[in-house]
């Protein structure tokens, strides 16, 4: 943030307002920027990312105890089972939804949302901006934390090509996030309710259904990074000397060419963010937000 | 003054409304917010008057678009202000809400409000460097927000409503809570920004705040316009009731013995729970003014100046009736 310059001296008793206020050329610019560095700081000075990272250390302190303790545990089965199946089954819908719940509500409930729209800031403008600042932040969340579980999971090992293996897996999880945050964003505009009705959604539908080999599944975040993840990486390890591939029987992909393409997967997950927030901005844009006055029953 | 049947209000012509109510209404679900109201407010300082619940604040908040009326049409400026948000360049808001991001000094507040009014970084350093100097905010503007006073706290909220210079401005309840010091320094710079010709709604339920500021006060009561006119009609009729201001003080016992020598007190009530005093007075002009002396010399500061609502709810009673 900018320092203060020192104070202007004003004559005792006379109100020193008579300045030309010279809107910048790049209003609209200055306003938004202004209001994207707002909300990163907020979230910074929020007790949420503690919780959460707290939570993220979570996979990587039980790889940590399964390395230790089952020193014959294939490293891609801890991989597996913390960075592709704990996190994104976990952690990925939570902070998307801890993050991109409070947009708006978090405003709203701490009466601070008067101070945005009374500024020349369209309301859809209000709203993107914000979400992009969250996705700002839960993705360097995710990304950062994923890093630590991989340091947990291969540090020490000699095997080669973690740091690809890293990244891949990074930006699956970061295409995920940012898909749950589009999604949770706009339910918070549908409902007051968000955290249950986004638990609820998370646990059905990502949890329970996505899990199952029916269509349905092609309706969740979590199937597409699935087919991403299986697509890119291998999930095979040697077992009594036979391969054996650990992902596709738990992700119930029998026959990968009955599942859509990599691009295919990161174009609808990238189409359905953009639909998502285009309809929460428009619903922002017509919504009332009452910050004092009583919400209609 | 004349009790106004809704939508039968004297208008003139000649002289463009500020702001223009017509035929207002807003609900909250069963709860009405404003009822059919029909205003125009002409450019200068308008009070806006009416008790806790009247509908002063929404009245504010679909003046300044952040409400949708549920009937009706709200105009200031001349423009229609539901997502209008170019209008909030000429336009200037301090909520009644105490409400502030905590983690912020007064400066960055201060100066954020400006940029994201749309001022480059140095106008909004410099904007934001005299808003707080005018009202007396630059010794603690480098401190957090969290560890304002009440009066800090609303100073710093009128220095964000003026930071980008609006036209209009709307201040909702802004003396509310306010120690003598803070009262008397806000209501000198609301004077002044008359002076510099811009145009001002005030808010509040104590009728004797708003007519230091304006002889031109709005009536409202239950979300309806009862009165509209010159302070000095409504005078006559609320003087005919004792007014009730509380002082909180931490020696409040010392202070009731000093404040019961004064001829224009009729009572004094100590509210020990409330480590304050409840005065009656007929003569609240001549009591507010001897406050800010009282509350600096000696061992009794005063920390909070508060009027309820009984002495005007009694004035609306009566003009709704007649």
């Amino acid at each position: 943030m900018t320092s203060a310059p020192a104070s202007q001296q004003v004559p005792p008793g006379r109100i020193a307002l008579a300045y030309e206020a010279r809107p910048s050329r790049f209003v609209s610019f200055a306003s938004w920027w202004t209001l994207y560095l707002l909300t990163v700081r907020q979230h910074l000075h929020g007790k949420k990312w503690m919780v959460l990272a707290v939570l993220f250390l979570l996979p990587a302190a039980l790889a940590v105890f399964v390395r230790v303790t089952g020193p014959n545990v294939p490293l891609i089965v801890i991989e597996f089972s913390f960075a592709y199946m704990f996190i994104p089954q976990a952690l990925l819908p939570l902070v998307g939804l801890i993050y991109a719940s409070g947009i708006i509500q978090d405003e709203q409930e701490e009466q601070t949302l008067t101070y945005l729209l009374i500024r020349p800031l369209p309301k859809w403008a209000l709203y993107i901006i914000k979400l992009l600042a969250t996705l700002t932040t839960a993705v360097c969340l995710t990304v950062l934390f994923t890093g630590v579980t991989y340091v947990a999971i291969y540090a020490g090992s000699h095997t080669i090509g973690v740091p690809e293996r890293f990244l891949k897996t990074a930006a699956v999880h970061a295409l995920a996030v940012t898909a749950y945050c589009s999604l949770f964003g706009l339910m918070s505009l549908l409902t007051r309710r968000t955290l249950i009705v986004g638990i609820l959604y998370a646990a059905i539908f990502e949890g329970l259904l996505a899990n199952l080999p029916l269509s349905i599944r092609l309706i969740t975040v979590i199937y597409y990074s699935r087919v991403i993840a299986y697509r890119s990486l291998s999930f095979v390890v040697l077992q009594f000397r036979r391969p054996r591939d650990v992902a596709a029987p738990v992700w119930r992909i029998d026959d990968l060419s009955e599942h859509p393409q990599t691009r295919t997967c990161i174009l609808i997950l990238l189409a359905a963010c953009v639909i998502l927030s285009v309809i929460a901005a428009y619903l922002c844009a017509r919504k009332e937000f009452h910050v004092k006055t009583p919400e209609k029953p | 003054m004349d009790p106004q049947p809704t939508g039968e209000i004297p208008r003139s012509p000649e002289v463009k409304p500020l702001v223009a109510f017509h035929d207002v209404s807003k609900w909250y679900g069963n709860v009405i917010g404003l009822n059919k109201l029909t205003l125009r407010i002409p450019p200068g300082v308008t009070g806006l008057l009416g008790p806790n619940g009247a509908g002063k604040s929404t009245l504010l908040q679909l003046a300044t678009g952040q409400l949708y009326p549920s009937q009706g049409s709200v105009e200031v400026l001349g423009q229609k202000v539901w997502n209008n948000s170019s209008l909030n360049r000429q336009i200037g808001l301090c909520p009644e809400q105490d409400a502030f991001y905590e983690w912020m000094t007064g400066w960055d507040f201060v100066y954020t409000s400006a940029r994201l009014a749309g001022m480059c970084r140095s106008d909004a350093r410099d904007a934001a460097a005299r808003t707080l100097e005018s009202v007396g905010m630059t010794k603690a503007r480098d401190r957090v927000v969290r560890g304002y006073s009440k009066g800090m706290r609303q100073r710093t909220k009128m220095a964000q409503s003026l930071v980008h210079d609006p036209q209009v401005l709307f201040l909702d309840e802004p003396l509310t809570g306010t120690d003598p010091v803070a009262r008397r320094d806000l209501m000198d710079i609301i004077q002044r920004l008359a002076e510099r010709g811009k145009s001002v709604l005030v808010s509040s339920h104590v009728l004797h705040e708003v007519q230091s500021l304006t002889s031109r006060i709005v009536l409202l009561n239950h979300g309806r316009l009862v009165a509209e006119g010159h302070v000095r009609e409504i005078r006559d009729l609320i003087d005919k009731h004792a007014h009730q201001i509380v002082l909180v003080c931490d020696n409040y016992r010392k202070l009731a013995g000093r404040i019961i020598h004064w001829d224009d007190v009729e009572g004094v009530r100590i509210l020990a729970g409330q480590s304050g005093l409840l005065v009656e007075t007929r003569a609240p002009d001549a009591f507010y003014g001897r406050l800010p002396e009282l509350s600096l010399s000696g061992d009794t500061p005063i920390r909070e100046v508060y009027s309820d609502d009984d002495n005007l709810e009694a004035v609306f009673k009566y003009l709704v009736n007649k």
